[in-house]
């Protein structure tokens, strides 16, 4: 059986069907990138995997895996009092696995023990990221939902939050389901590729299913056409 | 020191630290003005006591229970804006409060006369009171991070809305033990402004609690005495000294 794997997954908000038989599978350590336009069902799909949203159809993990979850934002108040390390500390143990420590989940996504006496309401949008990264880490996950890493924030003179997370893959083995808006990206570090538009439009090795064509049912207008057109897959690699 | 004195400085003592832990987690998601609304509800159940000879601090629990579990349910099972109808149930619980207290009793209700409290509501409220910091402290991170963000608590395996749920009761419980100290129209103060205060000081959640729970029993140690001393009731003079201590933390703002 695969790690993952979905059969014909539909998902209804408010009577109006937003996700329409999506089936796929993933393997344990790889990396599905969910892609589509706004309103294509993206988010709706990675809450279903987290068991946020009722859906229709079957959802199934090999075993009872530890699902790490990291959100594309959350609102907190500037003048929140809570530390780094009280944040991360609000991760509870689970009976499963050893805990890991704020001290090691800050090391693994290349911040230094300073941050941990930080006010989580002074961190840059690039270090939040990287905190909630790290929060998703502490169980040590066999499997990362990533709603959208968010590329352009990166601190400078650091890894991307791309090269992290495959780095990241190749010591903690945990699979990678993310939603992304970077094709380049996407060939560089996706194993597997899920178009959505609503309902499922491809799924495969990215520079099999990634067709201009393909990419013009998703997205559907020539402005992605010709953007997908330039990105040539041998150059990004 | 009188016996009456140091009960009275003790119940309000420990109430002051109930209320002072739970408003810092009400303030993480400025639940401040619900928790306001939610005392209005106690008035009715109070008249109910003072009219048919019970206990009014059951009535007040009882009906505040009722309260808590509506916004609960409308927040949770249906589609309908909360605060609208919290703000309008609200305020009708005060009108009806209102009509059905004996005149005598009113000014007391709404504002509160902790000097008076009996030998039993004494221990029931301390005892009480400590159970509530307890149950607030060992619960604390999933408050914490419940009221931080749904989705990733839910994403630890939290249950939000049980979580919320049970917020809601310790809230309608620390509301119906701090009535005779403040009365219903003051005790969303004794809730909001110490945790305002400390929001104001900490860098941290935990000093921002245990602040919060300090200013709280120093307001209250404070209105109980100076109201001794000068005959003024100790609701209104709490508020009025942590008030001022508010706007004097501003200042020093982090």
């Amino acid at each position: 059986m695969a790690f993952l794997e979905l059969k014909n997954v539909s998902v209804k908000i408010k009577n109006e069907e937003v996700l329409q038989n999506v089936s796929f599978t993933a393997e344990k350590g790889e990396t599905i990138a969910i892609i589509g336009p706004n309103g294509a069902g993206k988010t709706t799909l990675l809450k279903s995997l987290l068991g946020f949203l009722p859906y229709q159809g079957a959802i199934k993990f090999e075993g009872k895996p530890v699902v790490g979850y990291v959100p594309q934002r959350i609102d907190i108040d500037r003048d929140l009092p809570l530390t780094v390390q009280e944040f991360l500390d609000l991760v509870p143990t689970f009976f499963k696995k050893p805990r890991n420590t704020p001290k090691q989940v800050l090391g693994f996504v290349n911040l230094s023990e300073t941050f941990l006496l930080r006010s989580i309401s002074t961190l840059s949008t690039g270090e939040f990221q990287r905190i909630l990264i790290a929060f998703a880490l502490m169980n040590q996950p066999d499997v990362l939902l990533f709603d959208e890493p968010t590329a352009s924030i990166d601190i400078a003179g650091q890894e991307t939050i791309y090269e992290l997370l495959h780095r990241l893959q190749d010591v903690q083995h945990f699979a990678l389901i993310l939603i992304s808006h970077d094709l380049t990206m996407v060939y560089r570090y996706a194993d597997k590729v899920l178009c959505l538009n609503r309902t499922q439009i491809c799924f495969g090795v990215p520079r099999e299913v990634l067709t201009p064509e393909e990419l013009q049912k998703i997205y559907g207008e020539t402005l992605f056409y010709h953007h997908a057109h330039e990105i040539n897959p041998e150059s990004s690699v | 020191m009188t016996t009456t004195l140091f009960y009275t400085l003790a119940v309000g003592s420990l109430v002051g630290m109930a209320g002072g832990i739970l408003g810092s987690f009400a303030l993480l998601r400025r639940m401040a003005l619900v928790g306001d609304a939610l005392s209005h509800v106690a008035l009715p159940g109070l008249a109910l006591g003072l009219l048919f000879h019970f206990n009014p601090f059951i009535g007040a629990t009882c009906l505040l229970i009722f309260g808590t579990t509506i916004i609960w349910a409308v927040e949770h099972q249906t589609k309908l804006p909360v605060d609208t109808i919290v703000g309008v149930m609200f305020v009708m619980a005060l009108a009806l409060g209102i009509l059905l207290t004996p005149q005598a009793d009113l000014l007391e209700a709404l504002f509160g006369n902790i000097a008076n409290v009996s030998f039993a509501d004494f221990w029931v409220a301390s005892s009480l009171a400590l159970m509530i910091s307890a149950v607030l402290l060992l619960f604390s991170k999933k408050f914490t991070l419940t009221m931080i963000s749904e989705e990733l608590a839910r994403s630890v395996n939290f249950k939000p809305h049980m979580i919320e749920f049970l917020f809601l009761t310790i809230f309608a419980l620390v509301v119906a033990i701090g009535i005779k100290l403040t009365g219903v129209l003051l005790m969303g103060a004794l809730i909001i402004i110490p945790a305002a205060i400390a929001r104001n000081l900490a860098q941290s959640m935990r000093m921002y609690i245990f602040l919060s729970a300090v200013l709280s029993v120093a307001g209250a140690v404070v209105g109980i005495l100076l109201s001794s001393l000068f005959g003024w009731p100790p609701g209104p003079t709490f508020v009025l000294f942590l008030g001022a201590l508010f706007f004097a933390s501003i200042f020093f703002k982090k």
